[in-house]
């Protein structure tokens, strides 16, 4: 399985090799300018919301044609082009090295670095060169062995799987080998491999308070399902490694967050990509990803608890209706019948009508419709 | 000449009530009221006053006899008392003026002259002596010898006060080394609190009298301070010249015109002011009559074949063969017709000329009543006022904005029509502005359609447009004279009329390059500009100001800036904050030429000298001390303007500067990030290390030039990397004979090195090459100019 973007699958070198091999081609690129007396550039997709296009082919949200330079000619150019430089060397021995470290390690680090002005002034920056790498390379993140700070997320459900640790080969079944709080999904999702399963399909759970409600009513157990906890916002390896169970193991796949703007996002960036990701669209989105609830409709048909729509929530709904990721029949249809009741409701809702009502009747009628069970 | 008095701010008063009451009040006395404004009012003002008038003299006398002025200046304490001398190689003076130059006051040759010089009361130098001679009781001592004096003749005098009539105790002959000159010796009470003040006077007299040479010595120097000439150039003589008509008041003129023996207000014109010859008369006269007698309405004549107009001209004339009638009818029609607008002037002239035609013609004589009634019937034709109307509705209509009500339009122009009554349609612009105004009032109620002041005025300016002046004869001087009237509007005439300038020959300017080389002298800076305004006047004055900016180098920063005053060469050292100049270098927001400036106006902050110098026959002053420029309008926008343009130098020079500071950053910080860019790709793509320098060179638009020796051949390489093109002079000094190096490069052996020059031009972007043969291990050291310092990088041929 390939890790890199758009390369050779028959390519028997490592990641790390591959990582390597590509960070010295910039550094190569740079010599070469310098070497021929031109003024040392890189030339990067335009990173804002103006420059991101639909992909209609797979369906995610990819950079468009626009480039930005970012040149030697000026002071703040050429510094972070030093920079660059400097991250490709600390990139290019650590992976040498096999090791790896965070984000904000990186930013630290370069406070030791033996340049001033290679040192970055925040992590932001830091976190953006990182991503400017990934660009320029076609190699992801954790691919350089470069982690987030937060943990993962975890998945729980019949499936086992192989994980290559610095500590050996680990095989585990995400359900039988595993407490009740689930398989933690590793920085580098690639690094597990997949060998058998016995999943129906993925559910993937915005709220911790829901996934422990499904966990404890032995939802995955009944329906066969991989409970996959999204916290929030989900992590590059949660979306990683839920593209990868679609992929791989064909498992449909469905996406269970609250009734409200926010977590319908939620759903866009699992099924459609991210913006500030959107290098890593086709890597990490999965277009065929359906929505379960909570939907609008559902708070009329199984009347739940709700609170009232506030002024961001209606502007944030109706910025979903100019966006291109929403404009479906079935979406516009449910964003416009919220719009209309003006309420919104959480996962925890459903409780109203019993603790057990979720795993007995909402999700089995959902999925039902849905046509995955 | 007519001699008459200018104002002199403050100082007219002073001067008048003196020339009036001479004998009333002893000139003792006059002095002891009137001190503080001669500049005499404490020990310590007195004593720098006295040596400014003693300089001021000095220069001018010098000057107007064509020699440099060497000027020695002295200052002893003797006793409780100081001494002052004051030396000049002035042509000296006679035996008879001696006495009236320096012992009677208001005596010179300067008061009713319009020319610049830096005297121009004759109360300075006698001034000084009355101050001696009151305070230590002893009198001037005066040594002069002019060049045709075999000895020199020494005075000792004091001034009459009863009589302001000058007392020789002592007159003698006597040696003096110098060949010409004048040397002046007083004692006064005194003191030197105002030493700073001295030596800013004879430093700033050095500054823009940059042909003086100024010698100072004072008890307080251990040597004395010397300034030297810095130029062999004196300033150009000053002619003088006859008042313009922009700069007299109505007073200045009725007075002129009462003593004038012109008889025509043309001829009064062209022989009492400067720059009036016939053609400027014309044109003033004109608007003379314009406000005089008003303008007289043109109308549009009527086409041929349109109407009677001929046919009325025939029918108006009497008693004469219908040949000749019939060709004078058509005469005066033709030549209305050839008008685009014909006044009733037009007419008259139209029917007189048609009158001499047909009297040559036909030998018929068209008497005066003939053309009358002629007239009167063409007039009645042209006037019709159905015609009138339509004219007057296009007049109107171009005038006002489009988006008129065209039936309120038509209704002004109705009215209009009627308030021509007089007879000739003769009417002067206040007339035409009652008539808009009482025909506008009745047609905004009736259409409920505005004419506001706008459109008023431009309908005013159409009918103006299309009046013409009347052919009446100006009036006689002696009726202008006898009428304030009149005479106020032939001054407004003459301020109406446009002039040239004043001829600047009765000025003398330092000149912009004088006045850099001036501050040049007199400071180390690192920027000096200097502008000279083209001459202006005020109140029949020509006046030309001057204004020069050192900035940056030695002078001090961190508190204002010094602002040096002067007028007609003389630094004011006193009442700065009292003075025009000050005011106006105040008001200018500094800012906006890149120096501080707290709130955007006062003086302005940093390293810099400001200098003004207005020159003018008449400069005004405030006061008779001569210390600050009044606030004349026309003399504060001439040194705002003269300041601006100095400091819209000093501003590009700050930029300029500010830019290389900038690049200077931009290079330091490249030239440590590139280096340690390239070190670390050097590593991660284990390479050598790549060259940043042509990639520098590029980043800093700079040129690059290098040398290279390689199997015998030698390169040297001129690059430009910048968008422009450079021309480049390159010098590779060898230690090796090269070997026939092409044409267009010079060589030059001198003590066992070569000296090859090369002078490429090169285009933006551009490299070229120069190669010859040469020994293999010789060696080469360049030396390029024509570009920067700052944007040159030499690579590649250093030993």
């Amino acid at each position: 399985m390939s890790t890199d973007v758009g390369v050779d699958d028959d390519d028997d070198r490592t990641p790390e090799e591959r990582a390597r091999e590509r960070l010295v081609d910039l550094a190569a690129q740079f010599y070469d300018q310098m070497a021929g007396g031109d003024v040392p550039e890189l030339r990067l997709p335009t990173r804002s919301k103006s420059n991101i296009e639909y992909d209609e082919e797979s369906g995610v949200w990819v950079y468009g044609d626009r480039t930005s330079t970012r040149s030697a000619n000026s002071v703040g150019g050429a510094r972070k082009l030093l920079k660059a430089t400097y991250a490709v060397e600390f990139l290019a021995r650590q992976l040498e090295q096999n090791r790896s470290s965070t984000l904000r390690e990186l930013y630290y680090l370069s406070e030791s670095w033996d340049s001033e002005e290679a040192a970055f002034s925040d992590q932001s920056e830091s976190d953006k060169l990182v991503e400017d790498l990934e660009i320029v390379t076609g190699v992801t993140r954790e691919d350089f062995h470069m982690r987030p700070e937060e943990s993962g997320a975890t998945l729980i459900g019949p499936l086992e799987i192989v994980e290559q640790t610095r500590r050996g080969e680990r095989r585990i079944h995400c359900q039988e080998d595993v407490g009740e709080g689930g398989y933690q999904i590793p920085n580098n999702p690639d690094t597990i491999e997949f060998v058998d399963h016995d999943c129906a399909f993925v559910l993937a759970v915005e709220t911790g308070g829901m996934r422990d409600r499904l966990v404890e009513n032995g939802f995955d157990d009944e329906m066969a399902a991989l409970v996959v906890h999204l916290k929030g916002q989900p992590a590059r390896a949660t979306r990683r490694v839920t593209k990868r169970l679609h992929d791989e193991l064909g498992l449909p796949v469905v996406v269970f967050t609250d009734g409200d703007p926010w977590s319908y996002r939620i759903y866009g960036s699992v099924a459609y990509g991210s913006i500030k990701s959107a290098h890593l669209s086709k890597y990490l989105a999965t277009p065929e990803a359906q929505f379960v609830g909570i939907q609008p409709s559902d708070i009329v048909s199984y009347d739940l608890p709700t609170d009232p729509l506030s002024d961001s929530d209606v502007n944030a709904l109706e910025s979903e209706l100019e966006d291109p990721r929403f404009q479906t029949d079935y979406w516009e249809d449910q964003i416009e019948l919220q719009l209309d009741i003006g309420k919104k409701a959480e996962q925890q809702a459903l409780a109203a009508r019993g603790l057990d009502f979720v795993t007995d009747t909402y999700l089995p009628e959902r999925l039902d419709e849905m046509d995955v069970i | 000449m007519t001699s008459f008095q200018t104002e002199l701010g403050g100082g007219a008063g002073v001067a008048e009530e003196l020339a009036e009451s001479q004998r009333a009040i002893s000139i003792a006395e006059f002095f002891e009221k009137n001190k503080h404004m001669l500049g005499f009012d404490s020990g310590a003002r007195a004593l720098v006053t006295a040596v400014k008038e003693g300089v001021d003299n000095s220069l001018d006398a010098a000057e107007e006899a064509g020699h440099l002025p060497d000027i020695y200046v002295e200052i002893r304490e003797v006793g409780d008392y100081y001494r002052l001398v004051v030396e000049d190689n002035g042509p000296g003076i006679t035996r008879e003026q001696v006495p009236r130059v320096f012992g009677k006051l208001l005596y010179g040759s300067r008061f009713h002259k319009r020319e610049q010089n830096r005297g121009q009361q004759g109360i300075g130098i006698s001034a000084a002596v009355l101050y001696s001679q009151l305070t230590s009781g002893k009198p001037a001592k005066i040594t002069s010898r002019t060049q045709e004096q075999d000895r020199a003749r020494y005075f000792e005098l004091v001034v009459d006060t009863d009589e302001n009539e000058p007392e020789v105790r002592v007159e003698d002959g006597t040696t003096w080394d110098r060949a010409h000159g004048t040397r002046i010796e007083l004692e006064m009470e005194a003191n030197m609190r105002s030493r700073q003040a001295l030596h800013d006077y004879v430093a700033q007299t050095a500054v823009v009298n940059p042909h003086a040479r100024v010698e100072l010595r004072e008890p307080g120097l251990d040597e004395s301070l010397k300034f030297e000439r810095a130029t062999d150039q004196l300033p150009a003589e000053t002619e003088e010249i006859r008042p313009h008509p922009h700069g007299v008041e109505l007073g200045q003129l009725i007075k002129l015109l009462e003593a004038t023996d012109s008889y025509s207000v043309s001829g009064f014109l062209q022989e009492e002011f400067t720059r009036v010859g016939t053609k400027t008369a014309r044109r003033v006269t004109d608007a003379f009559r314009d406000r005089y007698f008003g303008r007289e309405m043109a109308w549009t004549p009527p086409r041929a074949g349109v109407s009677s107009l001929a046919d009325d001209v025939a029918e108006a004339v009497a008693n004469k063969t219908s040949e000749a009638t019939a060709a004078f009818a058509d005469d005066v029609a033709d030549r209305l017709r050839g008008h685009d607008r014909a006044s009733h002037g037009a007419v008259v002239r139209a029917a007189d000329a048609a009158a001499a035609d047909v009297e040559a013609a036909h030998g018929e004589t068209f008497g005066a009543t003939v053309r009358e009634n002629a007239v009167a019937a063409a007039w009645a034709a042209l006037t019709d006022p159905d015609r009138l109307r339509t004219d007057c509705y296009r007049l109107v209509d171009e005038a006002t904005s489009t988006r008129k009500d065209d039936d309120a339009v038509e209704g002004l122009a109705e009215r209009l029509v009627e308030k021509f009554d007089d007879s000739r349609h003769r009417a002067t612009r206040a007339d035409l502005r009652s008539y808009v105004d009482r025909s506008a009032d009745p047609v905004e109620e009736a259409f409920d359609e505005p004419f506001g002041e706008t459109a008023r005025e431009n309908v005013v300016e159409a009918l103006w447009d299309a009046t013409r002046t009347v052919d009446d004869d100006v009036p006689r001087v002696r009726d202008v004279a006898g009428d304030r009237d009149t005479a106020s509007n032939l001054l407004e005439a003459m301020r109406a009329t446009e002039i040239l300038s004043p001829p600047t020959d009765c000025l003398a300017p330092i000149t912009a390059e004088l006045v850099e080389e001036g501050l040049r002298k007199e400071y180390d800076a690192d920027f000096y500009t200097a502008v000279t305004r083209d001459a202006e006047v005020h109140g029949g004055d020509p006046f030309v100001v001057e204004a020069g900016i050192a900035y940056g180098g030695e002078l001090e920063d961190g508190g204002p800036v010094d602002l040096l005053r002067f007028a007609n060469r003389v630094p004011l050292v006193y009442q700065r904050g009292a003075c025009a100049v000050t005011d106006v270098v105040k008001r200018i927001d500094w800012r906006n030429y890149e120096l501080t400036q707290p709130g955007g106006s006062g003086m302005p902050q940093g390293p810099a000298v400001v200098l003004v110098h207005v020159a003018s026959t008449n400069v005004p002053f405030t006061s008779e001390s001569k210390d600050a420029v009044a606030n004349v309008p026309e003399i504060e926008d001439e040194v705002e303007l003269a300041v601006r343009e100095a400091a819209r130098d000093l501003k590009s020079h700050l930029k300029r500067r500010q830019s290389l500071n900038r690049r200077r950053r931009k290079r330091e910080v490249l030239s440590e990030v590139l280096p340690q860019m390239a070190d670390k790709v050097s590593t991660v793509t284990d390479r050598e290390r790549p060259e940043v320098e042509r990639a520098l060179a590029r980043i800093m638009n700079n040129v690059g030039v290098a040398h290279e020796v390689a199997d015998g051949t030698a390169t040297l390489r001129v690059r430009n990397h910048s968008d422009r093109s450079e021309e480049v002079e390159v010098t590779a000094i060898l230690d090796a004979e090269p070997d026939d190096p092409p044409d267009r490069a010079g060589v030059v052996e001198m003590d066992g090195e070569w000296f090859l020059t090369w002078e490429p031009s090169v285009d933006a972007g551009e490299t070229v090459e120069l190669t010859y043969d040469v020994d293999a291990d010789a060696s080469a050291e360049l030396q390029v100019d024509g570009v920067a310092p700052e944007r040159l990088t030499v690579a590649g041929g250093g030993r």
